[in-house]
């Protein structure tokens, strides 16, 4: 049954920021697939809740309170994830700070990040840090275990801004194409290895938190007229999760309805009249 | 449910190609997943066998013997489908007439003959279906590539350029028709299996990263979720099953 190929049915998967938003999405759509899963995150309280949710899927999880920032406990997280549920199958880094990139109830369509010298060590440093050390951590933590195995399948959570810079985000930027090259070459490295990695790129999903009126907002510059809906993100995980996906490695998964192939104004502008283009 | 998503139950697909291609298994695949199947091409064994393969699983599915790269029979091929079925959700393009020589040596009736057959008949195919789709507000196209249309091979300009040329179409029509439901997305394959598969003289296997060339069974899968449910907030990019190919660079 050709279906069968989508199925994560006996798998354990982690999620790393699983209490909330896009991570909690796919620890629901990997657990309505058949997976247990192990919620990770900074607060304990959101990973529990989501933990449970999945209990009630029917699946069995875990809530691992930890810091991805620190590697011990990333060593933690994944040494409890074995002792408790025997191996690793699949990894969603998906923990990550968005700053100025987001849609919030509280910014304005077109909230402008600072110049550069407002930008201090710590806030690069912590931006680089969850966003692509963290995911380092966790790939080098599960390393040796998918491995030995001879299998795995790691999702990096990147974005478009990975891919389109947005102005004066040095620091969400950067890290994010980091991460998407960083995917690049975990896929290379352990392709022999039967371990499949690749990358998601969302474009505007806004968090349950932000107003409808805000992501009219956004929408109006949509292609689609429309933003990202969370759950829009979890068929894709469980592709990318899947047997499905055992030929795929190494690619970024764009999802982000058409936003980012225009060419200036890109899909995250409005629509100009096509005179403008031919103007004499 | 999350793989009911990836279902095509209740939809109607058109598989259209010719050339090295994986028409029965599309058609196969898409049919288990609940869709009926109209195959389209220029080689009658080829879209019977497709359209036989489909029918094990949707009785309604049949073969359309056409001439793609010719605009007349292939509107006069999707008429008679929206006529029969009612409606067209979802269209795969696989064509791929391979072809390869030093440029210069390159005769403008084989320049003419490639883009032809892996260019315009795309052309053909999503703009008499894309009329239907846009008065439904609704459809998906999967249009087949290789990823020889991001990269360059020697002796392989046509070629090169007839695949690249679908990769842009895609984002085109993803662009104009994003407000209409109508998704269109472009899978980019890498190696394939054929004769020289498995044997000693396989000189391309150990540049591949997961060592092994693709086959069809890879490569569907990909098919189906970019045609499904399962895809809603994906259109206009390229997706490569390559084994890691494009990742290597």
């Amino acid at each position: 049954m050709i279906l069968d190929r989508f199925s994560l049915e006996g798998y354990v998967a982690i999620v790393t920021g699983g209490g909330t938003g896009l991570g909690k999405a796919m620890c629901h759509a990997l657990a309505e697939a058949g997976a247990d899963i192990v919620v990770a995150a900074r607060s304990s309280g959101p990973i529990h809740k989501t933990a449970e949710e999945v209990i009630k899927l029917g699946r069995r999880a875990m809530a691992v309170p930890t810091d991805v920032c620190e590697s011990q406990q990333v060593n933690g997280l994944v040494e409890r994830t074995i002792n408790e549920f025997g191996k690793i199958d699949i990894l969603i880094n998906n923990a990550g700070i968005a700053r100025g990139i987001e849609a919030s109830p509280r910014d304005p369509v077109h909230k402008e990040m600072g110049p550069i010298w407002e930008i201090t060590d710590a806030m690069w440093h912590q931006a680089i840090d969850v966003n692509l050390t963290s995911a380092f951590y966790c790939c080098r933590a599960v390393a040796r275990h998918m491995i030995e195995r001879g299998s795995g399948k790691i999702i990096n959570m990147a974005s478009v801004g990975g891919l389109r810079a947005v102005r004066n985000n040095f620091t969400y930027c950067s890290a994010k194409a980091g991460l998407i090259m960083f995917t690049k070459t975990l896929a290379v490295s352990w392709a022999r290895n039967n371990i499949q990695v690749n990358c998601i790129a969302p474009g505007v999903f806004p968090g349950v938190e932000v107003l409808p009126s805000t992501i009219q907002q956004f929408a109006r510059f949509m292609p689609m007229g429309r933003c990202g809906e969370l759950r829009e993100i979890g068929p894709l995980a469980v592709f990318l999760a899947s047997q499905g996906s055992d030929y795929i490695t190494g690619e970024c998964f764009v999802v982000d309805g058409a936003g980012s192939i225009g060419y200036a104004p890109t899909g995250y502008a409005p629509i100009l009249p096509i005179e403008i283009f031919s103007k004499e | 449910m999350v793989i009911d998503q990836f279902k095509l139950d209740g939809t109607v697909a058109i598989i259209a190609g010719c050339g090295k291609t994986w028409l029965e298994e599309i058609a196969s695949a898409f049919a288990e997943v609940g869709a009926d199947i109209i195959v389209a091409g220029p080689d009658l064994q080829r879209i019977e066998r497709a359209a036989k393969a489909a029918r094990y699983f949707s009785k309604e599915s049949l073969s359309v013997l056409t001439d793609l790269c010719n605009a007349q029979e292939v509107q006069t091929l999707v008429g008679r489908i929206y006529s029969q079925f009612g409606r067209i959700d979802i269209l795969v393009n696989n064509f791929n007439l391979e072809f390869a020589k030093p440029f210069l040596d390159i005769m403008e009736e084989e320049w003419s003959q490639v883009i032809d057959t892996n260019l315009t008949s795309v052309f053909h195919c999503c703009k008499s279906v894309g009329k239907y789709m846009v008065e439904q507000k609704a459809g998906r196209i999967v249009n087949i590539v290789s990823g020889l249309g991001e990269r360059g091979l020697p002796n392989g300009a046509v070629y090169c350029a007839s695949m690249g040329g679908v990769i842009q179409l895609t984002k085109v029509l993803a662009l104009e028709w994003a407000r209409k439901n109508i998704r269109v997305n472009t899978i980019a394959i890498g190696w394939m299996e054929n004769d020289n598969a498995g044997t000693m003289e396989d000189p391309i296997v150990k540049y591949i990263p997961v060592q092994r060339r693709g086959s069809a069974e890879d490569i569907i899968p990909l098919v189906i979720f970019l045609a499904s449910e399962a895809s809603s907030y994906l259109s206009g990019n390229v997706y490569a099953v390559d084994g890691g190919l494009m990742a290597r660079g």
